[in-house]
């Protein structure tokens, strides 16, 4: 939970926060497209140093962008596996056959073994991880002897294959770092705000965005009031024996219906009265209403507007060229 | 005409039962009513019906001369504000900032004002402090004084607590009392809608529900001298003036008496 | 046997707040058998954290307490069967919302003990039980428990965890919200159910005229820290409790007032109203 910081503010000073939303947006927008345009790994490698000079340039602390990284490796990990498994065009790089006997499976279960007993005892998990996907590929590459439970099979890494998964991998590290930024950089009001004056022109064709803005940003508030509530009906259904770290799988259901009944009727009720009181304050859904979060859009907003067209603009010539 | 009329107000739910009953009601501007009764007396719902939440079933609101409609609500609710029972069921904005604005962003107030109007009500109920605070990092009371601010903005100058303070520990609910004095001091016309006996003796007059009809309404020191009223309708009196209920009538227990009075209408 | 703090502290992190402590060095004995317990404190003082560990809700971040023989640390332990304690000390939340689910009233009492492996028809004979020892009458038991009164509803959430059979019993703040007759009527229910069954009951409360009324033991808590426990009057006596964000019981306060502005010498700590007139009869007389 405390390790999550995709989508989460974080106050601070710097370029970035001083840009008006509707600016972040657009840009960051307008670079992902960039990014999806480039072709080769060397145009990539120079996008991920701009990007990287550019939080620097907006004093954001490089540690906690990668920190926000973290819930997503696995899911970076295994685009780079499976991107080089599947792609097999170019060059083998490493072309050998591998091994699949009684022996191999002996090691595996032990480097499983081993791996989790250290896993538990040690705070390098991560490396610990590498270190036994290392050792699977060991223990397939030259235990040969014994039984073969399955023919041999060859392995090999193709150089368009490893190209492809590194240049896929950055990409992904790209698009996420960019929206990190725009998320660390902006309240979630200003956020809503910014999305609502974007979709405005929607307005014609029915579109109502400023009671979706507003719907969104009541979700926001009432976030870490609905999570403290549940925490506490978990508490009370604990107190009737109900402990959602103890129980079996058949009494699984019965707690979670125990959990989600009372938060759905709590809501319910809370939902009545939240309408009451915004209708006390004269709220009527559709009419005009001034806001007290203005945008203000000056020169650095322009400034970084006409940047985010410029390298659109040179990632469109470079892939027409 | 009273600033505020209720001229045979019925109200039901469903066709069996009405929960208000034929409530005839005047109160004059800058009075501070309590309103008493048990659980369940439609103390909640007449405070509904009064902001227009609710439509009565019978009868007709006047405040300040003009008649309460689904055409009029808008423009009444300029008048009177309302604060509820949960503090956080009625925070909508997520900052202070926000909450302060809501009302006036209805209204179509220009920022420029809004701002300063913002800054000026915070302060008056002493949370310019944290106008950038979300409600996570508030306190109920610190809600409650929120809620008052955005009604204040809206220029409102009555408002209604239904049971306001019943959610806070007793030390936030004496400071958001405090506030309701001064309001009262600033002239508002203040509703209070409670089950604490010590808090209703702060107001001018007093209402006593009872069973969705309204029981008595008097000014506070005659209705407390009327000791069937509040043991008829399930109501408590305090208790200095229990005990000089409970004295005997000679001259000795003359001056304790008095004194005992003294104490309870304390405001 | 019982429950018995030992320096126990505990370490809150919030969305809001960050990390705090919440408790600090408690140290604290409540035995199983026949106590009536008042927790009092102000919002934040940590009463509300002091009562969640006391069925091993959350455990404590240094020292320990041990709940009817089994020792609660920092760490889960395995072999501890925390369902267990918690059938042993009962703790009832403050909104009824938070617990009730079921269509009916019979079926949400019913959970508690069908937690711990017994028959339909057990469960059905306890929960009859236990909705009579609050003082709810049988016509109560098909009724859907969302279409109760305020008070009703808190009576059959409490019910819920007296059909587990608890031998402490712990309320969070059971009279707030309800109107001063309610107050009393559930109160009463309490000590009732205090003296007939013996069990231990713990109840956290803000208002003083209930605490010197009915308690023998009241337990105050301050910024995290046990400030005071014992018996309520020696409390009124020695501590200034405007300090702590505390108010006294109005006997008090009104016995107080007329001592200092009639000159009297009226003994102030009485409980009743009762009391109160004795006390004021004796001092006319003389």
């Amino acid at each position: 939970m405390k390790s999550i910081i995709i989508g989460q503010y974080i106050p601070g000073k710097g370029m970035f926060y001083k840009l008006d939303p509707r600016t972040k947006i657009v840009a960051v927008l307008f670079i992902m497209i960039s990014v999806f345009l480039l072709q080769t790994i060397f145009q990539l490698l120079i996008a991920l140093s701009v990007a990287i000079i550019l939080l620097l340039i907006g004093r954001i602390s490089l540690l906690k962008v990668l920190k926000g990284l973290k819930p997503i490796m696995i899911l970076l990990i295994f685009t780079f596996i499976f991107q080089i498994i599947l792609n097999r065009e170019g060059t083998p790089l490493i072309s050998h056959p591998m091994y699949f006997t009684i022996f191999t499976l002996i090691f595996l279960i032990l480097a499983f073994i081993i791996w989790r007993v250290l896993a538990k005892l040690l705070r390098f998990r991560f490396t610990l991880f590498f270190l036994f996907a290392g050792s699977v590929y060991v223990i397939l590459r030259f235990v040969d002897f014994g039984d073969a439970l399955i023919e041999p099979f060859n392995f090999a890494i193709y150089q368009s294959g490893l190209e492809m998964s590194i240049f896929v991998v950055i990409r992904l590290l790209i698009i996420i770092t960019l929206s990190t930024v725009l998320t660390l950089t902006t309240k979630p009001t200003d956020l809503t705000q910014g999305i609502e004056k974007l979709l405005h022109p929607l307005k014609r064709i029915g579109f109502d965005s400023e009671s979706f803005a507003l719907i969104i940003s009541i979700s926001l508030r009432y976030i870490p009031t609905i999570f403290d509530e549940a925490n506490k009906i978990m508490l009370a259904q604990a107190s009737r024996g109900a402990d959602f770290s103890e129980g079996k799988l058949k009494d699984k259901l019965k707690q979670v219906i125990s959990l989600l009944v009372p938060m759905f009727i709590i809501a319910f009720m809370r939902s009545e009265e939240l309408a009451n009181a915004m209708e006390s304050r004269n709220f009527v859904p559709g009419e005009k209403r001034t806001r007290i979060n203005e945008l203000n859009f000056n020169y650095k907003d322009v400034l970084a507007t006409v940047f985010s067209i410029l390298v659109l603009a040179g990632s469109i010539v470079l892939r027409v060229i | 005409m009273s600033y505020i009329e209720v001229k045979d107000l019925t109200f039901s739910y469903n066709e069996k039962t009405n929960v208000l009953e034929a409530v005839n009601i005047n109160i004059e501007k800058g009075e501070w009513i309590a309103v008493l009764g048990h659980n369940g007396s439609g103390k909640s719902t007449l405070a509904k019906t009064l902001v227009g939440l609710l439509e009565p079933k019978e009868g007709e609101i006047f405040i300040d001369g003009q008649i309460l409609s689904e055409e009029s609500a808008y423009e009444i609710r300029k008048k009177i504000g309302i604060v509820f029972q949960n503090p956080d069921n009625q925070f909508v904005g997520v900052t202070v900032r926000d909450d302060i604005a809501f009302g006036m962003e209805n209204l179509c107030i220009p920022r420029e004002e809004m701002l300063s109007k913002i800054d000026f009500y915070a302060k008056k109920v002493n949370m310019l402090d944290f106008l950038d605070k979300e409600p996570a990092n508030l306190s109920g009371g610190q809600k409650q004084r929120v809620a008052i601010a955005g009604i204040l903005a809206m220029q409102s100058d009555i408002i209604i607590f239904d049971e306001a303070t019943s959610m806070l520990d007793p030390f936030s609910r004496e400071e958001l009392i405090k506030y309701i004095k001064t309001l009262h001091k600033d002239g508002l016309t203040i509703i209070m809608i409670t089950h604490d006996i010590n808090e209703a003796l702060l107001a001018d007059k007093i209402l006593v529900m009872n069973k969705g009809k309204v029981y008595a309404f008097e000014e506070t020191e005659t209705i407390m001298k009327k000791k069937e009223i509040f043991t008829d309708s399930h109501l408590e009196l305090p208790v200095s003036l229990d005990i000089a209920n409970s004295l005997e009538l000679s001259d000795k227990h003359k001056e304790i008496r008095e004194k005992l009075w003294e104490y309870a209408l304390i405001k | 046997m019982g429950i018995r703090f030992n320096q126990v502290s505990y370490d809150y992190s919030s969305f809001a707040q960050g990390l705090y402590t919440a408790i600090k060095d408690i140290n604290l004995e409540i035995t199983e058998k026949h106590e009536f317990i008042a927790l009092v404190g102000h919002t934040g003082s940590g009463k509300s954290t002091l009562a969640k560990h006391m069925n091993a809700l959350i455990f404590p971040s240094e020292g320990n307490l041990e709940i009817f023989g089994e020792v609660i640390t920092a760490k889960r332990n395995k072999k501890i069967k925390y369902n267990n304690i918690r059938k042993k000390v009962g703790l009832v939340f403050q909104f009824p919302e938070y617990q009730l689910f079921e269509e009916t009233v019979e079926k949400d009492i019913m959970f508690g003990p069908m937690n711990f492996k017994i028959t339909q028809e057990e469960a059905k004979k306890i929960a009859k039980e236990s909705l009579n020892l609050v003082g709810l009458n049988d016509s109560y038991l098909q009724r859907n428990p969302y279409n109760l009164s305020g008070g009703e509803k808190k009576r059959v959430s409490i019910a819920g965890i007296l059909a587990m059979d608890p031998e402490i019993l712990v309320l969070d703040e059971p009279t707030s919200g309800l109107d001063p007759a309610g107050k009393r009527v559930l109160m009463n229910l309490f000590k009732d159910i205090n003296e007939k069954t013996g069990k231990t009951i713990v109840i956290i409360t803000h208002d003083m005229d209930l605490v010197y009324q009915y308690f023998n033991r009241v337990l105050v808590m301050n910024e995290g820290r046990l400030i005071y426990d014992g018996d309520p009057e020696k409390l009124f006596r020695e501590k200034d409790l405007f300090k702590n964000h505390l108010d006294y019981p109005n006997t008090i306060k009104v016995l107080k007032y007329l001592n200092e502005t009639l000159n009297l010498n009226l003994n102030i700590y009485q409980k009743t109203l009762e009391a109160a007139l004795s006390e004021i009869e004796r001092v006319v007389k003389e």
